[in-house]
């Protein structure tokens, strides 16, 4: 009896373990470099996403989903659409928001922090934010799938965003998952499904 | 001497101006016999629900949206976190009648007036128990005026419906700022406006279902 449960602890805990594994080295260039070259090819990007809110107190996440649209270099958009339309909207240094229908802007030109978000969700969603010098980053191994974690090296940026984890597809080396951690009770979790790569994107789509 | 006693009776007419201007915020208010004593407020009461709301406010033109957040965590204190859309926390408070604390609050929403003003606004929209010293009424509510230290709090039930509509808080001459309720079956409030009288704040909270 015994030893079965000590198989059984030894098969659970194997199982775990078995669930984030680190890389070696040699698999984070193997996937960085998959990562890069799929990223690179990326144009635009749309996708359906939902948001999962999760505030250790509640009994249930808040759940947000909506469509994001991204053009390359830097054009992105949010748009929230369940259970309320909210849109917000990244273009040249400034912020377009559309809550309700209710229209506003904010310049963030000269915003530094502003301008890092930006910078950090286009790279969580394209993937391609595998940059030494932003973050100290971690590697693991997932069954089908592939999972970074980005902790900032800034201290304003930390005060935001404690930690970002980005889960891939292992075939397609696209983002699947972004996970938002501002401590270890509460994080904000977006899963994207229906990606669509490169098709036309007018620019005038990027408007509030 | 005639000059002076006109001025005299100037002065006096323009005293009597301000105080019946400045008049008590009752004034509009027929008294009435008291008919209860206490009075329980039904919203944020329910500890396992997630009461969670599209936030608006617009404070001296300027408009921030969000998620406003708010649950009872055990009998006295309610939690309370506002957030963007985007879900990145801005605030989290623990409030209860006798304590607050600050769990967290990003730097540039970090003011003592702010804290301050939000704390006194979240109070009263969470106060359940409201002990009653007075009663009014005007054509569509029964009025219930409940000491608050050195102010008062002024509750509107609709007459129509017994729906709790409206907090008033107030000094003895003034109006400091207004709750407004909208709810279908008085258990819950699907939407709320907090307006400042005396600062331009106001802020508005719609209730919404995760899908």
């Amino acid at each position: 009896m015994k030893t079965k449960i000590a198989l059984l602890i030894l098969f659970i805990s194997g199982n775990l373990f078995a669930q984030e594994q680190k890389m070696t080295a040699a698999e984070i260039t193997q996937f960085t470099e998959d990562v890069n070259v799929v990223s690179k090819k990326i144009k635009t990007l749309t996708t359906d996403f939902v948001q999962y809110k999760h505030l250790d107190f509640l009994s249930k996440d808040i759940e947000t989903s909506g469509k994001m649209v991204f053009k390359e270099p830097a054009l992105l958009q949010w748009q929230y659409k369940k259970p309320y339309n909210y849109s917000i909207t990244f273009k040249n240094g400034k912020i377009l928001i559309n809550d309700e229908g209710k229209k506003s802007a904010v310049d963030i030109g000269n915003s530094k922090i502003f301008a890092r978000i930006n910078k950090l969700i286009v790279g969580s969603v394209s993937g391609n934010m595998f940059d030494d010098k932003e973050f100290t980053i971690s590697y693991f191994k997932l069954k089908g799938q592939n999972l970074a974690k980005f902790i900032p090296k800034d201290a304003t940026l930390k005060k935001y965003i404690k930690q970002i984890e980005l889960t891939f597809d292992k075939e397609e080396a696209t983002v699947v998952q972004v996970k938002l951690l501002e401590s270890s009770e509460d994080y904000t979790r977006i899963v994207l499904k229906n990606k669509v790569i490169n098709a036309k994107i007018d620019d005038s789509v990027f408007t509030n | 001497m005639q000059k002076s006693t006109i001025q005299f009776l100037l002065i006096n007419c323009f005293l009597a101006i301000v105080l019946i201007s400045c008049g008590s915020v009752t004034k509009n208010y027929t008294p009435k016999k008291l008919d209860k004593t206490s009075y329980t407020v039904p919203y944020f009461s329910d500890s396992k629900t997630d009461y969670v709301y599209k936030t608006n406010i617009s404070v001296y033109g300027n408009e921030l949206s969000g998620i406003f957040i708010a649950k009872k965590i055990n009998d006295t204190t309610h939690r309370i976190v506002f957030t963007t859309e985007f879900g990145n926390k801005l605030m989290d408070f623990e409030i209860s009648e006798t304590d607050f604390k600050v769990n967290s609050i990003v730097s540039e929403l970090d003011r003592k007036i702010l804290i301050n003003t939000l704390k006194e606004d979240f109070r009263l929209l969470l106060k359940k128990e409201y002990q009653i010293q007075e009663q009014f009424e005007n054509e569509s509510a029964d009025i219930y005026k409940s000491a608050d230290g050195k102010r008062d709090n002024y509750i509107f039930i609709s007459k129509k419906d017994q729906k709790l509509e409206k907090i008033v808080h107030a000094s003895q001459t003034k109006e400091k700022f207004t709750l407004l309720f909208s709810s279908e079956n008085n258990i819950f409030a699907e939407k709320i406006q907090i307006i400042h009288q005396n600062i331009k704040l106001k802020i508005e909270l719609n209730y919404f279902k995760s899908e």
